[in-house]
């Protein structure tokens, strides 16, 4: 994450992250990298901090969001991730958990249900022919329900869950979780999903970077003018 | 041996906040918003170069400001440095996050900073000149044992200060993997002592993902072992030669000695705690969960159990050895598994559950596991 600083997934993602966006992505910078977030995956089916460790949701949202970047997301079990992540979804409180038999918390909005998007790419791309063309594999409604209802600060802001104090990550990532649960596809398959008035509508976010889809494309745009700057000294 | 805070918003006496009672160490909460600012302030002039301080006050404030807050990752680089330079002991360090854990069970950079002066105390302890400085008297191995003994104490207690303490888990598996090198002994030594504090805390997700984890090393490393014992053979066929007897013999010998590991018994244990503890504690899905997961290694392993006894034959008898493995897993690969008993109870104990539960979440899981029985079998 930092000199000297701890090796696990999400560092592996901001690289991957980083890169793609600014066009300095080059295979000898990600060499091993698919394989080795492969073996974080577990018999769970969700992936950990590094090889060995328990699913976790940010963790699988990170290994996998980074393989989608570096397109080797077959290296995973997708199946085995599906059916843990689905899991997942609370069925009392609609909002998702980051572990098995954890609470819920309303971050996980982003980082778990996150994955279903991506999940359904991938499967996409193996012509999967299961696949709805309407909706994302978990419940958007419910998911909308716990953020809106539950996540809510009177005074402004999002939180993890009723009692607990509102703060800028969670005010992200409910957000950026509500915008998932909203928006199926984009383009001519674009389907919204609305809970409650139409003004609780958000804009989309990219299911990969999580800003809006238009900076991911203008940022790659910029930065495809620019050569990708070699390693060997000029 | 343990740091807390007093609820104590105002000074009510003049006297000092701090509180030591038998060996708890203890801070009234009015002095933290006086104390917390000042040695954090004082820290940041040092490290901005606008004022000096020396050695001894470095360690002491840096240690109030982690006992105060441990996630402070500036105070953690500071003792790095002083231990790098050789002014500050490790095994300090080692003693301060584990206080700073006793009121933080979770604080991941008390748990980093922890991996990073293990990693510091093994490389000193692979150069024996270093080793006489007194910090640790006894052979390495001894010490490294005992590093490792102390740092499952450090887990376990931080795990039952929090419930599924993600962090604490999984520094116990990195001091298995990169301090104790996954040896059988230690495998097995971890299953025994943490059986009963799992039945002790049976929605702890992650105390039943440590079995999972301890259970895979161990198929793993028969597995492995079984290889090394196969190639040792055949290379004591063609290359006679003394140092190659010792090594294929010294690793024969711990060969026999963890075959008699019995995997299978083990598995068929782990299923048994996981019966008996979903019949005490209906309704935790983490408990069926580990369940899933032990059958699935019971039907893998025997298989790999089956391959291990065919190899030990062939290693024995041919000449031609690896061809004769490589023959041999194949012919195991493609043959069918052996139903053992396993499968046939699973459905019994469901079946039972099912039949006699009142809990709604303990009939939803058993459901879903008769399910996958099903699936998981019918392949």
């Amino acid at each position: 994450m930092h000199v000297g600083g701890e090796v696990d997934v999400r560092s592996a993602y901001c690289a991957a992250s980083v890169a793609s966006l600014t066009n300095i992505l080059t295979p000898a910078l990600f060499a091993g990298t698919a394989e080795w977030i492969a073996r974080c995956q577990n018999w769970e089916g969700g992936i950990g901090g590094v090889p060995g460790m328990e699913a976790h949701g940010g963790y699988t949202f990170c290994g996998v969001a980074a393989l989608v970047i570096l397109k080797q997301e077959h290296l995973l079990n997708l199946r085995s991730l599906l059916h843990w992540v689905t899991g997942r979804q609370m069925r009392f409180e609609g909002g998702f958990q980051g572990r098995c038999n954890k609470l819920v918390d309303g971050c996980y909005s982003f980082w778990q249900a996150g994955l279903l998007p991506l999940l359904h790419r991938a499967l996409h791309a193996r012509g999967d022919p299961a696949l709805s063309m309407a909706h994302w594999m978990f419940d958007q409604l419910a998911l909308q329900e716990y953020i809106l209802l539950c996540c809510q600060c009177p005074a402004g802001g999002l939180l993890d869950k009723p009692g607990k104090s509102r703060d800028f990550y969670h005010t992200c990532y409910c957000l950026s979780g509500l915008a998932i649960a909203q928006h199926f596809g984009s383009g001519e398959l674009h389907n919204e999903v609305v809970l409650g008035i139409p003004e609780n509508c958000l804009q989309a976010t990219h299911p990969v970077y999580n800003i809006a889809p238009e900076k991911v494309a203008r940022a790659v745009m910029h930065f495809l003018q620019y050569p990708v700057p070699s390693l060997d000294p000029a | 041996d343990e740091i807390g805070l007093i609820p104590c918003p105002e000074a009510r006496y003049n006297r000092s906040p701090i509180v030591l009672v038998e060996n708890k160490l203890g801070v009234e909460s009015w002095c933290v918003k006086f104390l917390l600012p000042y040695v954090h302030n004082k820290l940041l002039l040092y490290r901005q170069r606008k004022q000096w301080l020396n050695k001894d006050e470095l360690i002491d404030i840096t240690c109030t400001l982690l006992l105060l807050n441990p996630d402070f990752t500036t105070a953690w680089n500071v003792r790095k440095e002083l231990i790098l330079s050789g002014t500050l002991n490790p095994l300090k360090d080692l003693h301060l996050g584990k206080l700073a854990l006793t009121k933080f069970p979770k604080s991941p950079e008390t748990w980093i900073h922890r991996r990073w002066v293990l990693q510091q105390l093994i490389q000193e302890n692979s150069l024996p000149s270093l080793a006489t400085k007194g910090n640790l008297g006894a052979a390495p191995v001894e010490r490294i044992h005992r590093l490792v003994q102390e740092e499952m104490n450090v887990c376990s207690e931080a795990a039952g200060r929090y419930p599924s303490n993600y962090n604490a888990w999984s520094h116990r598996i990195w001091v298995l993997q990169h301090l104790a090198k996954l040896t059988v002994k230690v495998l097995l030594d971890e299953l025994s002592s943490t059986k009963f504090w799992v039945s002790m805390h049976v929605s702890d997700h992650s105390g039943f993902h440590y079995r999972q984890f301890l259970l895979n090393s161990l198929i793993r490393r028969t597995v492995t072992d079984n290889n090394i014992l196969v190639q040792n053979q055949k290379v004591n066929e063609q290359t006679p030669s003394l140092q190659k007897e010792e090594e294929s013999a010294g690793t024969e010998a711990a060969c026999a000695e963890e075959q008699s590991v019995d995997l299978p018994r083990r598995l068929d244990e782990e299923m048994e705690l996981c019966s008996e503890l979903i019949d005490n504690y209906p309704g935790h899905e983490t408990l069926w969960c580990h369940s899933d997961e032990s059958l699935n290694n019971s039907h893998h392993s025997t298989a790999a159990s089956h391959m291990a006894q065919a190899m030990d034959v062939d290693g024995l008898n041919e000449s031609s050895s690896k061809q004769g493995y490589t023959q041999e897993t194949k012919r195991l690969k493609r043959a069918p598994v052996q139903d053992s008993l396993g499968p046939e109870m699973e459905y019994r104990f469901v079946d039972k559950v099912l039949s006699t539960c009142r809990d709604v979440d303990q009939a939803r899981f058993a459901t879903a596991y008769r399910k996958w029985l099903v699936t998981f079998l019918g392949q």
